[in-house]
């Protein structure tokens, strides 16, 4: 039978007809000649699932997804906020049932009560702290996740339901069946450990906020930013840290998620500071049929001295010797324009240590101390061209610099030059590499006090006539 | 102004100007930057360049397109403003939307990049409003901006943005890349603390050597809020506080030359001096 078609789900048609999970394709259609099948997609399924698992964030931080068909959160101590953990229970339920998902939820103190309970508990159960014992022993053997092979052997030995397993004892329990089955049975009691893969890290700083009624007016969510990140403010100043990056995520009526991220150059706690910046980028967020609750992580934590605010004339601890704090300092400056333009679009220019001219310079974050600092007996243009222009040069001789030459339709005649600096290419480069890579370059004057950069490209070679360029423009 | 003031109408008009001084944030402002030399802070009511407003600097037709020119002015009197005890220790912010800027070039005039944020914007009123944020921001000392044109209400907002702090902005005109040569920049009403025209001048070595010397402009002072208008050959100074030395002074105003006529003349080169 191993090469059978069989069927890995069934909607509620099907169930009633008699069809389950498992069962070959050629059987359910003796049963149900109408039966339309579809080729299983266990990718679409996971993906399905992760997508779920995305969306019981607005529950808890901590959701382990457990393939095929489970989800896992770790509620511990959220409770309160739904009120109580039955309450929190229908909730997520009823939402489940509201989108169109059959679920069946359980909360349990151990991973594999809870898994138990789920699928085997008929109902929303919410098992009291200690209780799985009780609770547990009328459920079948299937119940405690062991493998198919254990469960099979216990069945056939009469032990059918959890409340029988308990009664053997243990030692035996572990001669017969090896340590697997002794632990499943110890992580549902709560004796065992049982480690979780999250999906993703709970982040530490995770703020939520719920709203009674669904809100969707922009000067709402420009309020409920506010008071989420003033709430945020406090914990992280409890924590004496600060965070460079502020995520936040309105969760919609429909189950969407529409998120918002805002980057600091330092990090930071001001509540109001960071609020400023996301005001900007509310007008992006499509609130829906309503937004019920909005959630705030904080990432990239780290610590920063107390006092944040205002200080008089004093040094700041971050940054270098500048006024810096608060409302209207520099940082803030950079914050407001990197989350306008763009993060790439503000920078400090910072030395490389290179001779190649276009390579000289990198951007480096603009509140990044340097120590760099560029040659100072080279001089260099204020202006350089991202492409070196091709000009039309007169030399006396090759390796002389221009007598005159021509540029964007303009002939400048020479009067003063320096040179030449040769700049050849860096050997490790090697398809840059080559004698005809080299550069000599002139710094030169016109008639009329008109300075440039301009090089001859390749080592002088009587058979070729040199080409020359300009490459920049000094003041 | 001058002490050529005997009459008693002159008299009268002077102590006017002084009254009508004290209500105006530029001509009321005692942060001055000297620029070396007292024929050229003589031209400013309260000598010397007043800080905590706003340069417009325009380069001559040719300069007008790559900003050569006024860029290294521009970086220069940033240089001796951060040097100078004038303004505390600060930041540059330079606003530009073509990004040809060579840092390193700017650090030879004075400028360090350590001191140095660079904004690049999309459009012209990107420009307008990053400028100012930077000049209403502590610890921004200076601000540069590349702009096109600059209408009356941008002026009066970069104005008020200077007084918040007290930061100097200086504009530099540029021509965006690709459009027509032959557009001239037109020149706005006077909004602008000072009005700089700028062109490059042949530089000197001391006699015997070889090379360039330091860089030179011809500068003209077209306009200067309740001061003179002025034209000097500059020198890049990197002496003293001051950030140029004043070679000679323009006889006439005409700085920038008609450049049809230039060009062709008998401009044979003399000895090209080179170093080996």
């Amino acid at each position: 039978m191993k090469n059978a078609r069989r069927l890995t789900a069934v909607n509620d048609a099907a169930a009633k007809a008699g069809l389950h999970p498992f069962q070959t394709v050629a059987d359910a259609l003796a049963l149900e000649p109408d039966l339309i099948t579809e080729d299983a997609d266990p990718d679409a399924d996971l993906a399905a699932l992760e997508a779920l698992g995305d969306w019981c964030v607005r529950f808890s931080p901590a959701v382990a997804v457990q393939a095929p068909d489970g989800l896992m959160l770790d509620i511990e101590g959220g409770e309160g906020l739904w009120g109580g953990e039955q309450a929190m229970l229908d909730d997520l339920v009823t939402r489940f049932r509201g989108a169109g998902i059959p679920a069946c939820a359980a909360i349990a103190d151990t991973v594999g009560a809870a898994w138990a309970l789920a699928r085997f508990g008929k109902g929303r159960r919410v098992v009291p702290s200690g209780a799985q014992r009780a609770w547990l022993e009328p459920l079948p053997i299937e119940s405690l996740r062991l493998s198919e092979n254990d469960a099979e052997t216990l069945v056939t030995l009469g032990v059918s339901s959890v409340g029988g397993l308990l009664k053997l004892p243990r030692a035996e329990l572990a001669r017969r069946f090896g340590p697997g089955v002794r632990l499943r049975l110890d992580q549902a009691l709560g004796d065992a450990e049982e480690a979780l893969t999250y999906r993703r890290a709970p982040p530490p700083f995770f703020e939520r906020l719920a709203f009674f009624e669904p809100i969707s007016a922009p000067d709402d969510l420009l309020r409920v930013a506010t008071d989420i990140t003033a709430a945020m403010s406090r914990r992280l100043a409890g924590a004496l840290s600060g965070a460079r990056r502020f995520e936040l995520g309105f969760h919609r009526v429909d189950g969407r998620v529409e998120s918002v991220g805002v980057g600091t150059a330092i990090a930071g706690r001001d509540a109001k500071r960071i609020a400023k910046l996301f005001a900007p980028k509310l007008e992006t967020v499509d609130p829906g049929f309503g937004v019920e609750a909005v959630t705030l992580a904080a990432s990239q934590v780290e610590r920063i001295a107390d006092a944040q605010g205002r200080l008089a004339d004093g040094v700041h601890e971050n940054a270098c010797s500048f006024e810096s704090g608060g409302e209207d300092g520099v940082e803030a400056l950079v914050d407001r324009l990197a989350n306008r333009l763009g993060e790439a679009e503000v920078w400090r220019p910072a030395a490389r240590e290179t001779w190649i001219p276009e390579r000289a310079v990198e951007r480096a974050a603009p509140l990044a101390a340097s120590d760099k600092a560029w040659p100072a007996d080279r001089p260099r243009p204020v202006r350089l061209f991202h492409r070196p222009e091709p000009i039309e040069a007169i030399a006396e001789t090759p390796d002389n610099p221009p007598v005159s030459f021509r540029w964007r339709g303009r002939t400048h005649r020479v009067r003063k030059a320096e040179g030449p600096e040769r700049l050849a290419q860096e050997w490790w480069r090697a398809q840059d590499y080559g004698p005809d890579k080299v550069r000599d370059y002139y710094r030169v004057e016109d008639a009329e006090g008109r300075r440039f950069w301009i090089f001859r490209a390749g080592l002088y070679a009587s058979d070729a006539t040199p080409r020359w360029w300009l490459h920049g423009l000094f003041a | 102004m001058s002490t050529a003031l005997q009459t008693p109408r002159a008299h009268e008009l002077k102590r006017l100007r002084e009254r009508l001084a004290a209500y105006d944030p530029v001509l009321r402002q005692t942060r001055r930057l000297s620029l070396g030399d007292g024929r050229v802070d003589g031209c400013f009511l309260g000598g010397g360049l007043p800080l905590g407003c706003w340069h417009e600097l325009v380069g001559a037709e040719t300069d007008l397109e790559s900003a050569a020119v006024t860029a290294g002015f521009a970086a220069r009197l940033c240089g001796s403003l951060l040097s100078g005890g004038l303004s505390r220790a600060g930041q540059v912010v330079w606003v530009l939307r073509r990004t040809d800027l060579y840092a390193p070039g700017l650090s030879e005039l004075g400028l360090p990049s350590a001191r140095l944020m660079i904004v690049r914007t999309r459009s012209e009123a990107e420009s307008f409003a990053a400028l100012e944020d930077a000049l209403s921001a502590r610890g921004v000392s200076a601000a540069v901006g590349e702009v096109e044109r600059i209408g009356l209400t941008e002026g009066r907002r970069l104005q008020l943005a200077c007084e918040r702090r007290g930061a100097t902005g200086f504009l530099l005109r540029r021509r965006l890349f690709g459009s027509t040569p032959n557009r001239a920049v037109r020149v706005e009403p006077a909004i602008a603390a000072s009005r700089w025209r700028l062109a490059p001048a042949p530089s000197e070595m001391a006699i015997g050597e070889p090379g360039l010397g330091p860089p030179r402009w011809a500068a003209r002072l077209e306009r200067a809020r309740g001061g003179r208008s002025g034209g000097w050959i500059m020198e890049a100074s990197f002496d003293g506080a001051a950030p140029f030395r004043v070679v000679a002074e323009l006889a006439d105003h005409r700085v920038a030359a008609p450049d049809a006529s230039h060009g062709e003349r008998e401009d044979t080169p003399r000895a090209l001096q080179r170093i080996a």
